[in-house]
């Protein structure tokens, strides 16, 4: 069974792109257009989380904060999308109980090898 | 494959223009609406990522200056003014310059884009911000390729990295893609299972690869969980290239250089002086437990129990550890022997062979150091003494050649160690003419056996004919006996009239420390040594009256006979209804100690009772107990040897009369036990 990853961004390029990518390695990709609308789909099982830092109605932080909370959420995995200028946020994210980031803008090679990396 | 993506962003950037503009337009009449300005800072945000990430690298670098101006209003740094929302407005419609001129529609001007983010900069007094210069992204450094170089990596995750996601074997599988990786966990800080917590990490691992990739690529392995573990990266192997390696703690022993190094370090030379000084330690050690065990027992205390306990398990694990780093075997002085016999065979024009067995019985440094004179004599004696010459040993029909034979065994908590010889054995009638000689006894007295030996250990007594260059210098047995006293050991000798004699030297193993049994006597406290202990049973009234006054109990049909340390000792006090007997192994059997109460097991550190008490011999030492008291350290083979010379000695007197004996034996507070028949 293909594991499932949400992708949780309101930009729908990267969205599509993430999605496209992870596709094409055999992933089943989930799309998520901000953080509540994440919490939403969370409800269906998923193996991982990718989500941008900032979004409308609930951030990356907010939902990082909020999985980690649900304890039916336990110990996903969740990747969040980071510019170098937001060192801050990353920590702030790190701090939430993010497991890891990728860093913007990235290539599909780049976001494929961080997911196998916290998925197998 | 990127084109698709291209078209997707230029669609997408193009609606958070719209909605940058609109909430440009909004901001100018609510300056500080933090929702506004959220919503304009995260659309210049995702233009400029997802630009850059499309290949846009102008229209991010552009948005990027704008990005940084909204994230300071956004975040109160900076407040919104007319001339900065107007100029906003300007650069949103710039970057639909830049799509139309990506899309092939026309061309931006650069220099009013460069104007723009020079008045940008002017109006809010911010400097370029750093160019964005995307440091290599967690995947994107791959490996440098160079020789391939060993690194030992310690990883030690913090306890929750679990929580957060991160699968730790992961880390370690991507490791191994780097090159060869062997791994061992460390389960050092795992918890007993009742406080296990099951989300927690409590593992660690050391590992070593072997990888062409550098520092940096095995770093990055970790760059998640980089600042929630302990992590350590050391090259293994001498890297000229590498500055910090020749710092490496540990160069992987994989010469014969370091191979012939590590062998050295297997075993080290030690002063004696310092292993004497841990043996004392570990002597106050058990002392200092067993005063606590005995104030846990008395308290009660089940915490104060375990603990005790546990002290008591572990100091015992370092009695034994630190005793058999003193142990050494026999071999090489019984090996040293084998030239003493042939020099002297030479030298006495005799052919005699050394015969060696058990020369790997360990015994302690300090016993095999002060062992080696009085065996050297004893030989000497055989040969000396012993053996006959060639031709008179072919006419007594023995092979001409003699044999010595040296031998070690362990027997409880002794060793024995036997010299025999096939000589002619002790010389009676030469024994008694060299008495004479000297005046120790009368010349018509007659002597029994064991009076033979007993001249033999007197003072200055030798029986050769003339001093040779061997022996017969007057340094005689005595010596030989004292120095095996002294090592609190005893010597006994076995003749063969004709066929040879046999001393064996009874050792105990270590000097300073015997497990031992702690016996009360009324108010007097007694340490039997355990090695010699083999059970304790009742003795009650009725026992006492059924054996009709005989100190013999029955031991499950064995008659074994006892005797008692009160009376022994003249110790007053009044008999309790059952008394204990502690059925001891001794050189002369199986004999009983009465005791009042066996108490138990003790560690007991010997102490010596001072020169005054040299004489005692019944009394190997003593010990203080926990409370402080002393008790005494008996040695059963003296008190049983003790007992039946008296004994013998009594019965000699009863062939004269019946009630002397009786006297005699009142005066002596002694109670001897095995009759003679």
């Amino acid at each position: 069974m293909s594991k499932i990853i949400l992708t949780v961004d309101d930009s729908a390029s990267v969205r599509q792109m993430v999605k496209f990518t992870l596709s094409d390695a055999g992933y089943t990709v989930v799309e998520a257009i901000d953080g509540q609308d994440a919490l939403a789909k969370l409800a269906s099982p998923v193996n991982l989380v990718i989500t941008d830092l900032n979004m409308p109605n609930l951030d990356g932080i907010g939902l990082i904060r909020g999985v980690r909370a649900n304890a039916a959420l336990k110990g996903i995995p969740i990747l969040m999308l980071t510019t170098e200028s937001q060192e801050s946020r990353k920590r702030e994210g790190k701090a939430a109980g993010a497991t890891g980031w990728i860093v913007k803008p990235f290539t599909p090679q780049q976001i494929l090898a961080v997911v196998k990396r916290v998925l197998g | 494959m990127i084109d698709k993506y291209r078209q997707a962003f230029d669609e997408e950037a193009r609606e958070l223009l719209t909605g940058l503009e609109s909430a440009l337009l909004e901001l100018d009449e609510k300056r500080d609406d933090g929702e506004v300005l959220g919503r304009a800072f995260r659309a210049l945000h995702t233009i400029k990522g997802s630009g850059a990430m499309f290949g846009f690298d102008q229209i991010a670098g552009f948005a990027h200056n704008l990005e940084a101006v909204f994230d300071r209003l956004r975040g109160g740094q900076l407040s919104a003014t007319s001339d900065l929302i107007a100029l906003s407005l300007a650069a949103g419609d710039q970057i639909k310059f830049m799509l139309d001129e990506a899309a092939g529609n026309g061309a931006a001007d650069p220099a009013r884009t460069a104007g723009i983010v020079a008045e940008l900069h002017r109006l809010t007094g911010m400097a370029e911000p750093a160019a964005a210069a995307a440091p290599p992204s967690p995947a994107a450094s791959g490996s440098t390729a160079g020789p391939a170089a060993d690194w030992r990596i310690r990883f030690r995750p913090g306890p929750d990295v679990l929580l957060n996601g991160t699968n730790p074997l992961l880390l370690i599988r991507e490791l191994r893609q780097l090159g060869e990786l062997g791994v061992t966990v460390d389960t050092a800080a795992l918890p007993p299972l009742s406080q296990l917590d099951a989300e927690r990490c409590y593992l660690a691992w050391d590992m070593v690869l072997r990888t062409a990739a550098g520092r940096e690529a095995i770093r990055d392995v970790f760059i998640f969980v980089e600042d929630d573990c302990q992590l350590s990266i050391e090259p293994l192997a001498a890297q000229p290239a590498e500055p910090d390696a020749t710092a490496g703690p540990a160069a992987k022993p994989n010469t014969a250089e370091a191979r012939a190094a590590a062998a050295a370090a297997s075993s080290i030379r030690v002063s004696a002086d310092k292993l004497d000084q841990l043996v004392n330690l570990v002597g106050e050690l058990v002392a200092v437990q067993a005063r606590l065990g005995e104030t846990a027992l008395r308290r009660d205390d089940p915490e104060i129990l375990e603990i005790s306990e546990a002290v008591e398990r572990l100091t015992c694990a370092l009695r034994e550890n630190s005793m058999s780093i003193r142990m050494l075997p026999l071999r090489p002085t019984f090996e040293r022997f084998r030239r003493l016999v042939h020099d002297l065979s030479v030298e006495l024009h005799k052919e005699v062979e050394l015969s060696i067995e058990g020369a790997d019985t360990e015994l302690d440094k300090t016993v095999i150091d002060q062992l080696n004179d009085p065996l050297v004599h004893l030989i000497r004696n055989s040969m000396d003494h012993g053996i006959e010459t060639p031709d008179a040993r072919r006419r007594a029909g023995k092979p001409p050649v003699g044999t010595i034979h040296l031998s070690a065994q362990h027997s409880g908590a002794n060793v024995l160690i036997r010299v025999s010889d096939d000589g002619r054995g002790l010389d009676a009638e030469a024994v008694r003419a060299r008495a004479v000689e000297k005046g120790l006894i009368a010349g018509s007295a007659p002597l029994s056996e064991s009076e033979v030996l007993a001249l033999i250990l007197a003072p200055g007594f030798s029986t050769a004919r003339q001093v040779t260059g061997v022996s017969g210098r007057g340094v005689g047995m005595d010596v030989v006996e004292r120095s095996i006293e002294a090592l609190r050991g005893s010597l006994e000798m076995a003749s063969r009239p004709g066929a040879g004699l046999t001393v064996t030297l009874r050792l105990p193993l270590t000097l300073a420390i015997i497990d031992g049994l702690l016996v009360r006597v009324g108010e007097a406290y007694f340490v039997l040594p355990l090695a010699n202990s083999l059970e304790c049973v009742e003795l009650t009234r009725e026992d006492i009256r059924d054996a009709h006054g005989k100190h013999i109990a029955n031991v499950r049909g064995d008659l074994v006979p006892y005797i008692r340390l009160a009376e022994y000792f003249g110790i007053q006090r009044a008999p309790p209804e059952r008394e204990q007997i502690m059925v001891v192994e001794t050189d002369h059997g199986h004999y009983g100690f009465v005791v009042d109460q066996v108490i138990g097991d003790h560690q007991t550190v010997i102490k010596s009772l001072g020169r005054l008490y040299r004489n005692v011999q019944l009394v190997s030492g003593a010990t203080i107990l926990g409370d402080g008291t002393v008790a005494l350290i008996l040695d059963p083979h003296r008190l049983v040897q003790n007992a039946i010379q008296t004994v013998g000695q009594a019965s000699a007197c009863r062939t004269i009369s019946n009630r002397h004996f009786r006297s005699f034996k009142k005066e002596n507070r002694i109670d001897g036990t095995q009759v003679k028949p």
